[in-house]
């Protein structure tokens, strides 16, 4: 297990600076100049510059990508005037437009970003698997082909589309919840699953039509398997063998796909947090690349890839709990 | 595509909300009149797409038409814009200063003095000295973004790098504590209007650690800081140092202001046209209404007295780049202002009720000098006839092909909508015209470079002050062509003689005298046909239920929440 996870690691360290680079050869390629956006308009001449020396962008450009390795290091100084700040180490960069550490930056978005996820992820698990159950055991049935037909609809409807009527219908016409503002879990935790109650089933009804599908096929699947033949054929009851036996092979799958979502979800809810206007990582990153600010860029790209990776291994992990046919090695 | 979907989607969602919540939006809306004397109170809430500071909470780097909205709450400047309705607010008044500048040396030198009684929201005075170090760090490299007239206009600006080396600017002096005395490298008739931007704000040395200022600003104007989170959120509480008695340009009637940001924009609409809750207070300095939104506001009569309309100083145009064929021939030029069917470019904007078709590259307020012309006279619809006998005299009788580059969505209203309107038309006329798309980052970089600036594309501009010489000289005065980006003079034009004249009015202190020079000098440039004008824009804005005294000022197009009440 410590050898699989360590080897894990050192993947996923390579991964993360091949990203890193990525995303710096894909910014060094647009014909967009961050400090032209942050001088402001009428900047020219010498005070452009300056802006580019400021920022490091005078660089040649492996140096600025060395500079950013290095930061995460071994952290780095920054100008702020009189004096000079440092970012200590794991240093992802100052934000070009916010002057800003970046991992302060993602540090502050990261609770929205985490609640939308977590909460959304319980609901579209919950209404998922449980549809997706529901139809298998009812397959061919009116229940399974209305399940079949909402799925296609959720799955088909656009997050600005479900979540904009979402708003008219609870906020604007029964006004039964306010417009949604984000409010932190410690400061106020009713208040913050009020607020998050629309966008975390905006965000889920898609996810929940490709989890109701992904379920019901898992579920046939495993119902048709020779053990849950022979479990019947025991008389055990059917309750005990659908929920213990057949769910249990129906889930890895599922384990599976969760994890890879709520990794890609965490960093790239963008049009929900856009929607919403709840100011988590999503939305930083539309700001960001409107902005052409590098440094952000590439640090949620790190967060985004790190997340992604760490979510895979708690699936792997999983997998073996779920099914004791795999073992890590 | 995917974008313009979605807007259209959000847009009917929008309206199937307005016409869900219209009625009661309508019978709730309270109906004591406005009184100055007795409007404090309650909270203002800014619903906003972006931070109404510009990221940074920081006057050096804040870059303002008149010192904006949110924004110039907190901060005062020397002088500041009058705050009424009507053309009267393209006028500057005095703000912290007891005038709006005292011209010597033919307007090379301006002088303030301030007014008795101003305080720091902690009660510390006022100085002049804290004049001039707010004007000088805004020279600092580590606070970029603010105006960028300064270095150009101040002596010794070129190469000055902020104090906060231990150098200071002299061509600014502080006699004495309420005296600052501003040495110009020309003369700069219009110095009172820059003087309105957040860069003449006081900023006390003792409590500035340059980038970390932003943090803490210290307020001058009506309400403190108490609380920013960039991108996010702003809470703005009384100043207890501020009174009317010492502004009287602000009413500052909320005695809180909260702002939210990171809004959609269709939500941001509907949010105020709803007006629920604490929507009824709630105002947006940065989101239009979008054209399918405005076509329900119409037909409901009680959203619409909730939303104002009014002018801004602004253009939109088809510029050309003349270094390149073959817009070098001025007769090609003329034959595309022939051929442009303007009716089809306002419809396709929304129509008359968001834009008026224009001929002029001055807007159409007298602030600006505007002088009435039409040289190519295409009518509302274009003159493909007289267009086909310009292209023929110029060598292209078997027709034209050329590329038009615009941006690739409408929010600037230089996307999709209006260069497809401007190739229907040019067809007519036997112009085959190729669309180029440029994302939102990209297209800035590529026209304000000369060196990758297309031939023909759609842009805009509006001035940082109502008056013809930010208007017009960034986009027709050589010396401000600039190789290395942020490029506005995209014909390039560099004419000894009207750059002469520019030298000439900007010698002129008096608005008045100024305004018929201006006037004169966009009608003589227009003669060549550097631009086709196209239509000077509309802006309607919405309002909650209970927001009381709002109309949109004619010096930058958006009510003034200063000016708010919502009691």
């Amino acid at each position: 297990m410590t050898s699989y996870l360590l080897r894990r690691l050192a993947g996923t360290v390579v991964l993360l600076v091949v990203m890193a680079a990525l995303v710096y050869v894909i910014f060094y390629a647009l014909p967009s100049n961050p400090a032209v956006l942050v001088c402001g308009k009428g900047c020219g001449g010498g005070q452009l510059a300056a802006i580019d020396h400021k920022l490091g962008l005078d660089q040649p450009e492996y140096l600025q990508f060395w500079h950013f390795l290095e930061g995460i290091v071994m952290g780095r100084d920054y100008s702020s005037g009189p004096d000079v700040s440092h970012c200590a180490a794991p240093c992802l960069g100052f934000s070009f437009q916010n002057d800003q550490p970046v991992l302060s930056l993602i540090a502050q978005r990261l609770p929205v970003s985490l609640s939308l996820t977590t909460g959304a992820m319980v609901v579209w698990l919950l209404i998922g698997v449980s549809a997706g159950v529901l139809s298998a055991l009812r397959e061919g049935r009116f229940t399974d082909r209305t399940v079949t037909a909402l799925s296609v609809l959720a799955f088909g409807t656009p997050i600005f589309v479900s979540g904009m009527l979402l708003l008219i219908l609870f906020c604007g016409f029964l006004h039964l919840l306010d417009f949604p503002v984000y409010v932190p879990l410690t400061e106020d935790p009713a208040a913050w699953a009020k607020n998050l109650l629309l966008p975390w089933f905006t965000l889920a009804i898609s996810q929940a039509a490709v989890y109701a599908r992904l379920t019901r096929t898992g579920m046939l699947e495993a119902l048709s398997e020779e053990h849950i033949r022979t479990f019947r054929a025991y008389g055990l009851r059917e309750r005990r063998i659908v929920g213990r036996h057949a769910l249990r092979g129906a889930l890895t799958p599922v384990i599976s796909i969760t994890a890879y979502d709520f990794g890609y979800i965490l960093v790239g809810a963008m049009l929900t947090e856009t929607l919403f206007g709840l100011p988590g990582l999503g939305q930083l990153i539309v700001q960001s690349s409107n902005n052409v600010d590098l440094p952000v860029v590439a640090g949620l790209t790190l967060v985004a890839g790190a997340a992604i990776v760490v979510a895979n291994t708690v699936a792997d992990l999983l997998y073996a709990v779920v099914d004791r046919r795999v073992v890590l090695a | 595509m995917m974008r313009r979907t979605s807007v259209l989607l959000t847009s009917a969602a929008v309206l199937a909300a307005a016409a869900a919540c219209s009625s009661s939006g309508s019978s709730s809306t309270k109906s004591s009149a406005f009184d100055p004397r007795t409007c404090q109170g309650g909270t203002l809430y800014v619903l906003n797409q972006t931070d109404a500071t510009a990221h940074h909470l920081d006057p050096a780097r804040i870059y303002t038409s008149g010192g904006g909205a949110v924004t110039s709450m907190i901060f005062r400047a020397l002088t500041t814009r009058h705050r009424v309705a009507g053309e009267a607010g393209n006028e500057v008044v005095p703000d912290l200063a007891t005038d709006t500048g005292k011209p010597s040396d033919g307007a090379t030198t301006w002088t303030y003095h301030l007014k008795d009684g101003l305080k720091f929201e902690d009660g510390t005075p006022i100085t002049s000295k804290d004049v001039k170090w707010g004007v000088e760090r805004a020279f600092a490299p580590e606070l970029p973004g603010g105006i960028p007239y300064l270095r150009d206009w101040l002596v010794g600006g070129a190469d000055y790098t902020g104090p906060y080396k231990g150098k200071e600017l002299d061509s600014i002096q502080t006699p004495d504590d309420k005296t600052i005395v501003f040495k110009l490298r020309k003369p700069e008739g219009d110095f009172p209007y820059v003087a309105t931007a957040t860069q003449f704000a006081p900023v006390p040395k003792a409590k500035d650690d340059g980038t970390g200022y932003e943090k803490h600003p210290v307020a001058s104007g009506p309400y403190k800081v108490q609380s920013h989170e960039q991108d996010k959120s702003l809470v703005l509480v009384r100043n207890p140092y501020w009174s009317r008695a010492v502004d009287d340009q602000r009413l500052a009637c909320p005695d809180r202001v909260e702002g939210t940001y990171g809004l959609n924009p269709a939500v941001i609409n509907q949010r105020l046209s709803s007006s629920a809750g604490k929507d009824a207070n709630a105002i947006t300095t940065d989101t239009n209404l979008s054209p399918a939104e405005l076509v329900r506001i119409n037909s409901d009569a009680g959203l619409k007295k909730r939303a104002v309309r009014g002018a801004f100083g602004q253009t939109i145009y088809l510029a050309f780049n003349t270094k390149v064929k073959p817009f070098d021939d001025a007769r090609v030029r003329q034959a595309i202002s022939y051929a442009v069917n303007r009716q089809a470019v306002v419809n396709a904007v929304g129509g008359s009720s968001l834009a008026k078709p224009a001929t002029t590259f001055l807007p159409d307020q007298a602030a600006f000098g505007y002088q009435p012309y039409d040289y190519f006279p295409a009518g509302a619809t274009g003159n493909a006839a007289k267009a086909r006998e310009l292209l023929a005299q110029a060598g292209h009788a078997g027709g034209l092909t050329i590329t038009l580059a615009h941006r690739n969505n409408d929010g600037e209203q230089d996307g999709p909508a209006i260069a497809t309107a401007v190739q229907a038309a040019l067809k007519q006329a036997g112009i085959t015209v190729n669309l180029k798309a440029y994302d939102e980052a990209g297209y800035a970089d590529a026209i304000e470079k000369p060196a990758t600036e297309p031939g023909m594309f759609v842009t805009s501009w509006g001035a940082d002050w109502p008056t013809g010489g930010p208007f017009l000289a960034p986009i027709f005065d050589g010396r401000q062509i600039l190789k290395e980006g942020g490029n506005f003079n995209a014909s390039q034009l560099n004419d000894p003689k009207i750059n002469a004249e520019f030298d000439d009015i900007n010698k002129i202190a008096d608005p008045a005298q100024a305004r018929p020079r201006w006037g004169a000098l966009d009608a003589e440039i227009g003669r060549q046909a550097l631009t086709v004008p196209l239509f000077h824009p509309i802006y309607i804005r919405l309002m909650g239920k209970n927001v009381k005294n709002a109309y949109v000022e004619e010096w930058r197009g958006m009510y003034d929440p200063a000016m708010l009440s919502v009691r």
